[in-house]
Order: structure tokens, then sequence, then C-alpha cells
């Protein structure tokens, strides 16, 4: 007789499935054992609890099929091995010093990124931090604290992941905000936002029901730089996946337009085109021009719907300054697209009804100049018909975003948020909380809820752009165009901004709570030379992990993962069920561990009690203020009172907002009747040339009235072609992780053994898989597997080559977000951190966005002899502690 | 009584969600005596192989996801001499962690590469199809429960006959009976893109045709000019490009043991027999 075992878990408890950061996600179902321990994580099912019709599940119908939601949720892969996380050898354990700052003697600033951590006590470490902040603001003001607080990480509401110090700060007289470029949506939000409006980043605007409409409809789906298997997984989990497989078994074509064969075109691919990095706008145009040469394109829509035209198809044509007709044969050689393909493409996108899918655009709107290619892509769909049937610019994730009608089926009866207990992203001088910006009217009403959420008095003093920190720091100065808030109207654009402000100090001390800068802006090398800075007195973060820029810290406060939380959490974007729902700690906190509002509250405390109990406000009861947010978010609409019953609330799906009538899809009102139902631009019209930009920079040779191809300009040459071309012929194109989420989950072990993300090295030494076609790696005696530099003047990271018929040639392929592991804190990472590496300066000119794809580098095999004169010159970097499963770690970078 | 595994891999989407759940599952969680716990790296009960084929940009990826076959042969339990290893009344095959010794030989038995050996604990190991979790009430082993898309499938091999019904098995000649049931795994292909380098147009509705031992497989080329001859047998074909007002091209003794991308074709326009 077999001895009987339970394998059932001893508790059950919910966890948000997403890392898009404000927003906490779909729901699973984590179990954890007797010990404490998490055992397994599944997902969530509704008709555990509930009947499963009486959540009004949507459908679409289509072309004789039709699609439902499951009765559970999808988590992302990554979710499915989060317990990794959790349990990290890279886990921040206790608070930690670097052994060699010392704030009362040498701050040894040149041994950020070098030297090693201590564990010291809570006390110790809210009383240095506690110091430091006054001795700053009496000797420079607190405009010298810079507060690095923004976006993705793990959803968590009662203390956020970012966002909890702002307060704190607030409280001591303000600080520098660290203002996010657009860098989901730089090409769109600076250049598109010029064509079509689309606030408020940039992208088409509204896109209410343009899902179903393109299962109905379309016959061809662009997938341009998309994935619908990587970029929303994260965020949503595999709503997108199931969506992308659907229409696609409708007959719909898929034709891909990437320099890889992407996951999802490795999965539904009719036909792929490998485009050359960030050379999209030269592909458009030749586009553009066979539509023209041809009469391809819907002239008496553009009459009546788009202004500017004329000025535009005479560029195209050749018959501007330029002089050159941009024909496929032009392109071609440029984009490295034969011609015949090109004008197959443009006959096809006219003839077939075509909508134009992103995944947020990807590297093809944040390259050099990226407002060119964004500004093509609207300009194109305008040409075809924009907002008619089955013709949208439609994205694959964000459907809970930005649209107050869903592009998908999936809302609740309204839209709501669950808001944050912190203050993040405050203009300069503002007052203004985008995360508190979608609650409903009786939140407002909640004097007891406003007064936990209500920003301190005290306004944010000045700013710094993100992409512009290096500058800002190193050269003591910048300016910079736009940028007052992360997410706004096309006027904002016009504003002219300078650091540091009027009456305001340089930064002197740095806090963060999203210590990513290396890995995932712009030159992170010269991020790293930034806060290695004498200027620079001390660095303060506090992260879960030992990762990326804390490895530059001077103090880290070890924090919570959410899964030791109990939180209340939001599922409006996993595409099925929205629902509010009650989180509770699935483990005990792993080691002295507190959550993110704790730690501020520790520092609070060491500055004294009028600080810690205004933060605090008295230590109101963590089930008060869950409490307080449902009641200002859903209370309303929850008649059965299922949160407190069961412990989620989903809101029934409403069938209304599916009825086309009521809720036309996308931009068909401005279709169908463009002078009542005009865009956002100046002129309500798809403006082909823009009138802003024509009134206020004439002359701008990298973002022209009109768009155009820029080859190169004094801030980038980044072309195959070009001068720097010849030491650095590879274009090196960064897609968002297929194994991380940005700077997150580098460290899971269960991933690191799936080789397109890390190889072993012949030193054991896990490295980032840099995909390279065979042809290319054979012209550089590069084999698979072989450990390889990729480098340009920025500095060289280290890879491992994984050969790969999935990238055309002449391109090395890195994904964003790899740990630093810094060989040389400069110049020699060994993580595979490709963002080190990265342009320096901005989008263009006028234009304050970063660069962090289709740069120019070189890729070259890592001779014996080379290595051994690294573990010569750099024998503490190599001497570090490795874990086997997880790299980097704890053990590596701590006194023992 | 018997379960079954279907993979469709027409519907994988390569998200390895099945490999992960495994290892939520499995690595760290002891579920003896079912099975103890799988190391953290280097096992991988469920595991997905990807294969891409061809060359830019005629491409595809082929994913296998692989595990153990819980045949109703096994040749790991023949293969093993402590009697460790056994099949359940429903059809799963245990290695039995408290039995085992950890000789081996069921690893080198095993045609499927489906057992690993666990060093800190001297013993063999591989899927349970979670026989752990069935037998406390739940319906799928991990990895099926996970798979987003809906291209695995488990149950009793008679609920699942219908999908069963034309689906292949890995291996299936050598007599070990598998129970992981593969539908549209696919063949090789040889593809290309037709167009005429004067007016540089690609050619839309030539006929292609792929010749092998006398058998004839034919094709047009699609509004790209793209022809895709898929699911062929390993062979030698001969291809012939027949586009309509042109010249005809073609292609001897291509040998399919690997995807052909026969690249961009240029053909001439036919000018008559003078021409």
């Amino acid at each position: 007789m077999v001895q009987k075992i339970d394998a059932r878990a001893d508790r059950t408890v919910l966890k948000g499935a997403s890392l898009m950061g404000p927003q906490s996600g779909p729901p699973t179902a984590v179990d954890s054992g007797k010990d404490g321990k998490i055992t397994r994580i599944r997902p969530f099912y509704y008709d555990k609890d509930f009947e499963w019709e009486d959540l009004n599940p949507w459908k679409i119908e289509a072309k004789g099929s039709t699609f439902e939601p499951p009765n559970h949720t999808l988590p992302g892969t990554y979710f499915l091995s989060y317990k990794k996380r959790v349990y990290s050898e890279n886990r921040v354990r206790y608070p930690l010093k670097r052994v060699d700052w010392d704030p009362k003697g040498e701050r040894n600033t040149q041994n950020r990124g070098k030297s090693k951590y201590k564990r010291i006590s809570w006390e110790e470490a809210s009383r240095l931090i506690a110091d430091e902040l006054l001795r700053v603001k009496a000797k420079y003001g607190m405009s010298a604290v810079l507060a690095e607080a923004d976006m993705h990480g793990e959803g968590k509401h009662i203390a956020p992941c970012h966002g909890c110090m702002n307060k704190l700060l607030s409280m001591l007289g303000g600080y520098t905000v660290q203002m996010r470029n657009m860098d989901s949506w730089e090409g769109y939000s600076w250049g598109a936002k010029n064509v079509w409006g689309g606030e408020p980043v940039g992208q088409m605007q509204p896109s209410g029901n343009i899902w179903p409409d393109i299962a109905k409809n379309a016959e061809q789906l662009l997938l341009w730089g998309a994935d619908p298997e990587t970029t929303p997984v994260g965020f949503d989990g595999y709503m997108a996946s199931r969506l992308s497989q659907w229409i696609h078994n409708l007959g719909h074509k898929y034709v891909y337009v990437d320099p890889a064969l992407n996951w999802s075109g490795a999965y539904l691919a009719d036909k792929w085109i490998p485009v050359m990095p960030n050379t999209d706008a030269a592909l458009l145009l030749a586009i553009i021009y066979v539509w023209l040469e041809e009469g391809l394109w819907d002239s008496e829509y553009v009459e009546t719907h788009a202004v500017g035209y004329e000025a535009f198809f005479e560029y195209v044509r050749g018959n501007a300054e330029d002089g050159t007709p941009k024909t496929p044969r032009w392109a071609s050689e440029k984009c490295g697209v034969p011609p015949w393909t090109i004008k197959a493409l443009a006959r096809q996108w006219h003839g077939k009804v075509t909508s134009f899918t992103i995944g947020n655009g990807g590297p093809g709107i944040r390259g050099p100049f990226a407002t060119e290619p964004a500004r093509l892509q609207a300009i194109a769909m305008g040409m075809q018909g924009l907002g008619k049937p089955g013709r949208h610019h439609a994205k694959w994730l964000e459907w809970n975003i930005h649209s107050p009608i869903y592009p998908m089926p999936h809302q609740g009866s309204e839209h709501f948020e669950i808001p944050h207990r912190c203050e993040i992203l405050r203009p300069v001088g503002s007052d203004v909380d985008l995360y508190t910006g979608n609650m409903p009217k009786v939140a407002y009403e909640n004097e007891e809820l406003m007064d936990v959420l209500r920003p301190h008095p005290n306004k944010t003093l000045q700013a710094i752009p993100k992409c512009l920190l290096h500058d800002a720091i190193l050269d003591g100065k910048t300016d910079w165009w736009g940028l007052h808030s992360f997410v706004g109207p096309a006027e904002e654009q016009w504003v002219h901004y300078e650091y540091p402000n009027k009456g305001c100090s340089n930064i002197h001390m740095i806090w963060t709570d999203s210590p990513c800068m290396v890995t995932c802006w712009n030159d992170g090398f010269r991020i790293a030379k930034a806060f290695r800075d004498p200027s620079i007195e001390c660095i303060v973060a506090q992260q879960p992990w030992l990762e990326n820029d804390c490895l530059l810290a001077d103090i880290i406060l070890p924090v919570q993962t959410k899964f030791e939380l109990e939180d209340i959490c939001e599922d409006t974007n996993g595409g099925i069920v929205c629902s509010v729902y009650h989180e509770y700690p699935a483990c005990p906190p792993v080691g002295e561990s507190l959550d993110d509002f704790d730690c501020v509250a520790e520092v609070a405390r060491a500055l004294g009690p009028e600080y810690y109990n205004e933060y605090t406000k008295g230590e109101k009861d963590r089930s008060r203020i869950i409490e307080l947010f449902y009641e200002g978010s859903v209370a309303h609409l929850d008649t059965n009172d299922d949160f407190h019953n069961k412990g989620i609330y989903p809101i029934p799906c409403n069938p209304d907002k599916q009825d086309f009538k009521k809720y036309p899809p996308g931009l068909s009102p401005f279709w169908r009747d463009p002078e009542n139902n005009p865009l956002s631009t100046p002129t309500g019209k798809l403006e082909f040339t823009s009138s802003k930009i024509a009134e206020l920079f004439p002359g701008d040779r990298e973002r022209p009235p009109y768009p155009q191809w820029v080859e190169k300009s004094d801030l980038h040459d980044e072309r195959a072609h070009g001068a720097r071309a010849k030491d650095y012929p590879l274009l090196c194109v960064s897609n968002h992780g297929r194994w991380r989420f940005h700077a997150n989950l580098d460290d899971i072990t269960w991933h690191r053994e799936v080789d397109t993300m890390k190889m072993r090295g012949a030193d054991g030494y896990q490295y980032e898989a840099a995909w390279i076609n065979p042809r290319t790696a054979a012209s550089r005696a590069i084999a698979h597997g072989d450990l390889i530099k990729i480098y340009n003047e920025r500095g060289t990271v280290l890879c491992a080559a994984y050969l790969t018929e999935r990238l055309a040639e002449g391109i090395v392929y890195v994904d964003h977000g790899a740990r630093y592991d810094p060989i040389d804190p400069e110049t020699l990472d060994r993580g595979g951190a490709i963002n080190l590496i990265t342009p320096a300066a901005i989008t263009s000119k006028n234009v304050t966005g970063m660069v962090v794809s289709g740069f120019l580098v070189e890729a070259a095999k890592v001779a014996d002899t080379e290595y051994e004169g690294w573990k010569k010159q750099y024998p503490d970097a190599f001497a570090r502690k490795v874990d086997e499963g997880c790299g980097l770690c704890l053990a590596g970078w701590s006194e023992a | 009584m018997s379960k079954a595994f279907i993979v469709d891999v027409a519907k994988c989407n390569g998200c390895y969600s099945c490999q992960m759940a495994c290892k939520d599952e499995h690595a760290g969680n002891d579920w003896r005596p079912i099975a103890a716990a799988q190391p953290d790296i280097g096992q991988f009960w469920f595991k997905l192989k990807d294969e891409t084929v061809g060359t830019v940009p005629r491409v595809r990826v082929n994913y296998t996801p692989t595990l153990c076959n819980h045949c109703e042969r096994p040749a790991c339990k023949d293969a093993c001499r402590s009697e460790a290893i056994y099949a359940r009344e429903d059809g799963l095959v245990i290695i039995d962690p408290e039995k085992c010794k950890g000789c081996g030989s069921c690893a080198r038995a095993c045609v499927y590469e489906a057992i690993y050996f666990n060093e800190a604990l001297k013993i063999s190991q591989k899927c349970t199809g979670c026989a752990h979790l069935l037998d406390n009430g739940y319906d799928l082993p991990r990895c099926v429960e996970m798979c987003p898309t809906g291209c695995l499938a488990f149950g009793e091999e008679k609920t699942l006959e219908s999908d069963i019904l034309g689906a292949s098995r890995l291996k299936a000649d050598e007599g070990f009976k598998p129970r992981v049931w593969y539908r549209n795994l696919p063949g090789q292909f040889i593809g290309g893109t037709v167009y005429d380098p004067e007016t540089e147009d690609v050619v839309i509705g030539a006929r292609v045709r792929a010749v092998t031992g006398g058998k004839h497989i034919e094709t047009t080329t699609d509004e790209y000019g793209d022809f895709w001859l898929k699911d062929l047998a390993v062979g030698k074909y001969d291809v012939f490009i027949e586009p309509k007002g042109y010249n005809q091209k073609a292609f001897y003794g291509l040998w399919t043991k690997t995807c052909i991308n026969l690249g961009d074709i240029p053909v001439g326009k036919f000018l008559g027999d003078a021409g």
C-alpha cells in the first residue's frame, strides 16, 4: 500500500501577476505549505467561487468563429517561476553599507561598482540616511537631493515599489524629481503626436473596440516590430497570444517587419520581412512612393482628412530640396529589403484591408531620429483610410490605459484604478499625481482617503529628465524641451527647461527605488561614471534585489517582494474579467526586509517623531488603508460584498461597451465626419506637415516639419554605411527581454537554463546570449557559444554568441535588462547589460528621448590571452562569488 | 484506463510555460513517494525543444515539447535492477525514489532521454505526470494546466481518441508504445521568392513543382512572390519554377535533409523560342 501524500496547499492566497508597476495585474493563486514556503503558483479560476455566466463573459464573433476568454487567468511564464525571485540568492536580506563609504571621512566614490558591502542594522542605516539628508539640506538645500522613483516593477498599492520616499522628501522641503522620458513611446510621443494627436502618448487614440473590428474586417496584419509573445506577457499574461492565434486562424495574413524573426513570428508568421535596425523610415517612404506612383492610396480620404500632404508627397517623389525620389531601390540599399518585396508589401497593404500593429513600437521607435518612422506610420495609415473598418493602428498590450473604451471587450462596468500610497512623478510646482487620476468621483469625496493620498503641499523643486541625468551630473547643467510631465499634451513639447532650476542647487545625493539606469537607459557606462562622480556624496538604493545601480550605491535598504505583503490589487489589464482582490502574504518576509513604505518610515523615525507621525499618518492600520482603497474604487459597485466575502470582486463585463453603434471602433467617427470629430492636432486633421513644427522649428533637420529620412546629424552617426561603421560595422538591436521584464527577472535560475537567454561559458559563467547570424559570425570566426565582446567607443559588454537564422546579417541582437556585472565599472561588463554602450545623445536636438537600439557596435571573439589579461588586471572582479544558478549574487558583493 | 498526453505542435507558441510549471511543481518540492525533489537546475522533466530551420528570410522554428512518454512497455522498467520502476493503474510510469539505487540503467535504456540523475540523492528521476496532484483531486499535470494556447492536453486515452486519430508518436517503431501523441509535426520545406529582375516585381501565381521519385507536389507563388513546398519527407527533389510568360527555372537534386531556402529567384521574360 502506497502511503498517501498531501500535495494540496496548506494555504492559498491571491497575488497579482504583472510587473507593470502602477497596475497590479491579473490574479494568480499562490500555494504555500506548513513550513511557510511557497509551493507553487497557479492561475486563478473564476468559476471556483462564482458562476461564470454571472460575470457576463465577453465574446467576439467574426468570420464564423467565436473568441471567448477562458474561465481562468493566463499568467505569463515569468510568474510561474516567481518564487525563484522571492528566494533569490540575489535578494538583499538586510541593510547594507558600502565598506569604504564613510560619511564622516573618505567617501571613496571612485570605488562605487567595485567595493563590497557589509551588513548593518536598520537603526544604523536609517540614522545614516537621516543624517545625510539633514546635512545635504543644510549645506545645499533640498534641491540637492534627487529622487529616482518611477515606473515598472511589482504592482503594489499600500507600499508601492516607486515613490514612497518622495513624500518624506517633500516634508523636508522638496526635492529634484527625475522625470521619466517617453521611453515606451519616444517616436510616437515626439513625432506621431504631431500627426494625429493621440494624447497622452502619441499612439492612435481613441482605440476603443478596435480588436473586434480588426477580427471582423481586416484581412492582413502588419506586425511591425511587434511581438505579442513577449511584450505583453510581463504586463498581462497570454491573452494577447490567444488573440493573435485566433485572428490568425480566421485567415488574416500576418506580415512581420522586424530585424529578427521574433517570438510571435516564429509561431505565426506568414511572411517575415527582415529590415535593418532603425531604417523603417526608408522602408515606409518607399512604400508611400509606390502608392503615389501607382495610385494605390485613398486620395479622397486624404483630401478631406489631412493637411500639408502636398509638400510631403513632393519630397517623396524627389521634388524637394534633396532631389531624391524615395524609390524602392533607394530604400533597399538602406533597409536591406529587396525592391520587389517593398513593392509587393506596398501593393498588399493597399489591396488587403490592413491594420498596423505594434507592441508599443519596440526598438523601431527608440532609435536615433525615432520621430520619423513613427510619424510615417501615422501618415501611411492615413493614406489608406485610417478609421475605416479594419484599418487601425493597434497595440497588443496596455488595453486598459489611454482609451476610455478598451480596445478589447474585457471592461467591467467602469474604468477604475486602485490608488497608490505614495507620490510619484510630480511635475515641478504641480500636484498632478498620475496614479490617482482614474479614481471614481466617490473617492474624491472620501476625506479620510484623500488625507492618505493628498500630496504634500511642498512642491518639487526642479526636474532632470532621466535620459539627461549623465549630463546633469557630469556637466553640472543641461537643458531640454518638454517633459513637464511623463504623459501629457503635445503643447508640453514646445516648452524649454533648464537644470539647475532658478535658485536650485546641483544634486549631491540620490535616493533611488528604481535602480536600473545602467541596464535600461542610454549610455549606461556614462551613468556609472556619473554615479561615481565625487559630487554625488551619497547614494541610497531601496530594492528587493542587489542589482544594477544598487552596485553603485552607498546604502541599500532591503525591500519585501509583493509575495510577502498584504495589499489590495486590481486587474484591469488581464483581458478576461476585471477584478479587485485582497492579497495576503504568501510567505514570511525574507531576512530583515521591510516593504517600501516602511523602509522610508524607518528613515522618518530617525528624523524624529514629527516626521514619522506625519509620514505614517499616525501608523494608520494597514487593513484600514485597504478598506479605504476599496471604498475609493469599487465598493459602490460590489453589491454582494464579494471583496470581503470571497477575497475578490470580479466586475461583470459590460456587453453594452461592445456595441459598435454606441462605441464606434477607433477613429471611425473621424473617418465618417472629420469636421465634427476632429483630432487633437492644431488643425484637427492628420498633419502630414506639422503646423507646430513648421512654426516653431522650421529649420530642424532631424525632425523637419514633414517626416524625412535622416541619414545622420551632429548628434548621431549610427548608419551601417556611415563613417563610424568602418570601426563598428554591426547594427545592434535591443528588444524588451524575452526572459526578463526590463531589468527584472535576470536572476531566475530556470530561465537562465534556456540558451536563448544565457549560455554557460567555458569559465562556468552564464553569459547573456547575443544573437548573430551564422554568416555574420563566420566572417569574424565566431562559433556558437563563443565568448564574445560587443563594443564601441563607449565600452565593452561580454556575451555568448547565439548563432541563429532568426536574425538578418549585419546585426547583433541583445535583449536589454541583463544585470550589470562590472569588471571595470565604466568600461567593461560581464553581465551582458547592453544599454551600457547605447548612445549618450538624445533622440534629436529638440526631442528629449533616449536612444537604446539601432546603434553601431563591433563583435569579436574574446581571445584567451585577452581574457587572462582581464583576470590579471581585475582580480577582485573575477574573484567575486558567482552563483551557479542565478549568477551575480549577494554573497559575491557582501563581506562575510 | 490509461492516461495519454496530446501535443499539437501547430498550437505551440514557444512560451516555455510547460517547462517552467514543471520546475515550479518539482524543483525543491518533495512529493515522495511519487518523486523526490528535483534539483534546482540541470533537470528537465518537461523540456521544450526548439529547432530553427531554413535561412533568412525563409525561416521556421519547430517547437517540440518533450517529456517522459509513459510507455506501455517502458524500457526503463525492464532495465531497472532494483524493481524501482512501476506503472500505475492509470498508466503513469513512476521511479520510486525510495527503491531506486541510482544505477542509471533506466536512463541508458530510455530512447527519449527523459531520465535524469540526481547527484545529491544518487537516484534517477523523471516526469511523474504529476501523479501526486492527480491523486489529490487535480485534473491535470502542471505542464498541461499552464499551457496557454491549447497545445497540450491530458486525459484518458479513450476520451482523447479523436485527437489521437492521425497523431504520431516519437520513435514509435521501437516498440515501447509511448503515450505522448504529437499532432502536426512539420516535415521539411523548400521555399523561395520568384521575381522579375527587369521590372523588380515579384511574380505572383507562378506554378512551382517539386518532383521526387515520380511524385509531384505543386504550389503557386503568393502575393509576395513566395512559395512554400511544405511538409516534405526527407529525400531528393527536383524543383521547377514555371511562371507564365517567363523562362522556366529548375533546381535539381535538392536534398531535404535540412529545410531549403532557394532565396530570391530571378526569372527572365519569355521572349519566344528565338529569345
